[in-house]
């Protein structure tokens, strides 16, 4: 089964515009500000100040994960998530979109938790989430969840390249890098992540470790031979 | 209150030998862990990291991941802090659980060599150890034997072949060590296999590797050494042996006649004060633990502490030195896919090859290191991405071709002792339990720092043979300079020596000072050779260990 999360959410894309502007507005005057950096470029970055609260300890029950952190995200974040989760990876033949594996959730439970290095995450991608829905409404189209194909498309044309960063979005580019590297992660490391990969690993199997397959074997000699080095012999 | 025949504090390698050496001769022996009782059957063996919180990332608190089997550990000690000197930057692991650092360690257990027990005879550096590898060799061989370690004989310089029997078969190498090996092999870079403490053959009760789950997640079936799956659990078959958990040890006990008595320490869970008291008392808390044990004894207000009448006991902090280079190499992309999880570790490595180039007086560092080699079709996990550009399906597609095409380089070198890292107890801290806390100093010479320059240069050499691309960047060796503590080697804080006016103990661990305290952790060590210590420090305790119980038969102690 495929769905994106998008479409469970209650927010609804005939909200109008000016409706979705004043809702911004209120979040943002509403939001924890410890800092509104980046003004000299007219962008809008206000970052949330980190969350406190406990983690899961030094001595979790390993058997059993779990952990108490509340889940922070607003349905309308989580929409935005989806959103970029999905054009960062598409559904494509067999593989699923980014959000039919839970990746939006995962966020979700990453910018949540109350540790240093995932709160420095956070303050990168809550801000880095009204972003694009404020860009996106400024370039005259809908809340970036909502927005058209291209319109998504222009916007990550902007900040998604390495060496094509449009000037003055630096930070939005910081953001994304973050996102894609979140997203990739938990994408490869969930069960479709491993079989679309091929991931063979942390499979018990009784005597002798097999080594490398015949095939594998082959292959590294024809690798070998056109580099010009020799298969190796002796105790290996 | 009972009396045993020896008191031993501490539960990791050194510990554990020490208890099932002693009670195996007939003593009556009470281990005391700082930590709880733990058992391998926590181990989240075959857990899947999605399943952990934030798919099992290291945090504040498990450093190492959610599975890592550290409890109530890690760079910080909730309540149990401990102080840098300014100016120094040392982080401290420690563990509180029974078994203490055996039960996540890599397992790598190379032997020291001849070079490595004689340093100072070789370039003048530092102190030769009162022992010689022949002194060892047949301690190595009875415990290689006892834990299980696989590996391979292979008549290298000052990297010393095992006795008939003693080592169990390596498993295969993988397609990319093979690839690694055939590279080197054109530079004079040996590849060969490693050594580490895994079954690849059932002995006992405990099976061999399943070829599944990472050996820090601690190994439930014995096949990865930890003393909670094996000389514990033989100990306590004794009937000899009783554990204390959860006892924090801070003191050494005297006798009117100067002879240790025993211990005290705090019940964590009471918090009381109390004591246990031996014939023999044995400090296996660890390189820090023990200095700090010894520097808080004060006996009779002797403020230098217990058994220092050298002065050297915190003295001579040594930790290996680290650094790391990686690469991405396209000739490993696309390659047929098979299990390559093995042994989770090492099956090769690359061990010091420039013995001959240093007494020709080609390199411009002293000692050694050697080269921990990483890659393989490995379990995804959160991090690794960063290669990656753009966004859409391409991208996916990409991650599939780059899927087992990069290697790591890790460095592991021998440090020289020095006058600017030691520790001592800090003058204001105290721990949660009242007990002064450990301050540490820590600096690094040019000694470390070229051989860093060195590897660095070294594992270019050879990545560029593989047609390899380096991803790791390029900076002075003082930034890629492993931070004091970090790489969780350290030893040297009460070393052996010839005589009490230079050394801690002497070479059966037996401290100048007091004729029944033995100290059987990295504590003793002269020199911090580039192999890892834990092979060491079991072997010295096993000789230790039975040095005690024969002078107990003498009726000496």
């Amino acid at each position: 089964m495929k769905h994106t999360l998008i479409n469970t959410l209650p927010l609804s894309p005939s909200v109008s515009r000016r409706t979705t502007l004043k809702w911004f507005a209120a979040v943002m005057a509403a939001a924890p500000l410890a800092a509104c950096g980046e003004s000299e470029t007219g962008l809008s970055w206000a970052t949330p100040r980190p969350l406190e609260g406990p983690g899961y300890g030094t001595d979790p029950d390993m058997l059993d994960p779990s952990y108490p952190w509340p889940l922070t995200l607003s349905p309308e974040e989580l929409a935005t998530t989806a959103a970029l989760v999905d054009l960062i990876l598409p559904a494509d033949g067999d593989a699923s979109a980014a959000s039919a594996v839970g990746v939006p959730d995962f966020i979700n439970e990453w910018v949540s938790a109350p540790y240093p290095g995932q709160q420095a995450d956070r303050g990168l991608i809550l801000p880095g989430l009204a972003w694009l829905d404020s860009e996106c409404l400024a370039r005259g189209g809908q809340r970036f969840a909502h927005a058209a194909p291209e319109a998504k498309a222009a916007i990550l044309e902007d900040i998604a390249w390495r060496d094509r960063v449009k000037p003055g979005l630096e930070k939005p580019a910081e953001f994304f890098r973050k996102v894609r590297s979140l997203t990739l992660g938990a994408y490869f490391t969930s069960a479709e992540g491993w079989d679309y990969l091929g991931y063979l690993g942390n499979t018990p199997s009784t005597g002798d470790y097999a080594g490398p397959t015949p095939e594998a074997l082959a292959h590294l000699k024809g690798v070998l031979d056109t580099m010009g080095l020799k298969m190796p012999e002796g105790p290996l | 209150m009972e009396t045993y025949d020896a008191v031993i504090v501490g539960s990791g390698a050194g510990g554990g030998m020490a208890a099932y050496v002693l009670t195996k001769a007939g003593a009556k022996v009470l281990m005391l862990e700082a930590g709880r009782d733990y058992s391998p059957d926590e181990a989240p063996m075959l857990s899947f990291a999605r399943d952990a919180p934030l798919r099992g990332v290291g945090t504040p608190d498990k450093n190492f991941g959610y599975y890592d089997a550290t409890v109530d550990g890690g760079w910080q000690v909730p309540g149990e802090p401990y102080t840098v000197s300014e100016g120094s930057e040392f982080i401290w692991w420690r563990s509180r659980m029974l078994g203490g650092r055996t039960n996540h360690w890599a397992r790598n257990s190379f032997r020291m060599g001849p070079y490595d027990f004689k340093p100072y005879s070789r370039d003048g550096l530092g102190v030769d150890w009162p022992i010689s590898y022949d002194d060892i060799a047949p301690w190595y061989d009875r415990t290689e034997k006892l834990v299980g370690v696989y590996g391979a004989n292979l008549g290298m310089e000052n990297h010393p072949d095992s006795g008939p029997g003693a080592l169990q078969p390596a498993p295969k190498m993988r397609v990319w060590e093979l690839f690694m090996k055939a590279g080197g092999e054109e530079i004079g870079i040996p590849v060969v296999p490693a050594r580490r403490a895994i079954l690849t053959k059932k002995i006992d009760e405990r099976d061999p590797c399943y070829w599944a789950s990472p050996c820090g997640r601690g190994c439930g079936i014995g096949a990865a050494f930890q003393t909670t799956t094996s000389l514990i659990p033989w100990a306590r078959a004794t009937g000899k042996l009783s554990v204390e958990t959860g006892a924090m040890v801070y003191e050494v006990m005297l006798d009117a006649s100067g002879k240790a008595s025993g211990v005290r320490y705090i019940d964590k869970a009471s918090g009381a004060h109390r004591e246990a008291k031996g014939r023999v008392v044995i400090l296996a808390a660890s390189t820090g633990e023990t200095a700090r044990i010894l520097l808080n004894s004060q006996p009779n207000g002797r403020s230098e502490g217990l058994a220092n009448s050298s002065g050297q006991v915190g003295r001579n902090l040594m930790d290996t030195v680290g650094s790391n280079v990686s690469a991405y190499v396209p000739a490993l992309e696309g390659r047929p896919i098979y299990n390559e999880s093995g042994a989770h570790g090492l099956h090769a490595y690359i061990p010091f090859w420039l013995y001959q180039e240093q007494a020709a007086g080609k390199l411009n560092f002293p000692r050694g290191y050697h080269v921990e080699i990483g890659g393989g079709f490995r379990e995804p996990g959160m991090g690794g991405y960063d290669g990656l550009d753009g966004y859409g399906g391409d991208l996916r597609k990409q991650v599939k071709q780059r899927y087992g095409a990069s290697l790591g380089f890790t460095q592991r070198g021998e440090m020289i002792p020095n006058d600017k890292s030691y520790c001592e107890i800090d003058g204001d801290a105290k721990d949660k339990y009242g007990i002064p806390v450990l301050k540490f100093s820590f600096g690094w010479s040019d000694h470390e720092l070229n051989q860093v320059t060195q590897f660095q240069s070294a594992m270019r050499e050879l990545i560029d043979q593989l047609g390899g691309e380096v991803t790791s960047s390029e900076k002075p060796a003082s930034e890629l300079i492993s931070t004091g503590g970090e790489i969780i080697h350290e030893v040297g804080t009460a070393r052996m020596g010839t005589a009490a006016s230079n050394s801690v103990t002497d070479k059966f661990n037996r401290t100048w000072d007091v004729d029944n305290l033995y100290l059987v952790d990295g504590s003793v060590f002269c020199s911090k050779a580039h192999k890892n210590p834990t092979l060491t420090i079991l072997a010295l305790s096993m000789r230790a260990s039975e040095h005690i119980a024969d002078r107990m038969r003498m009726g000496e102690l």
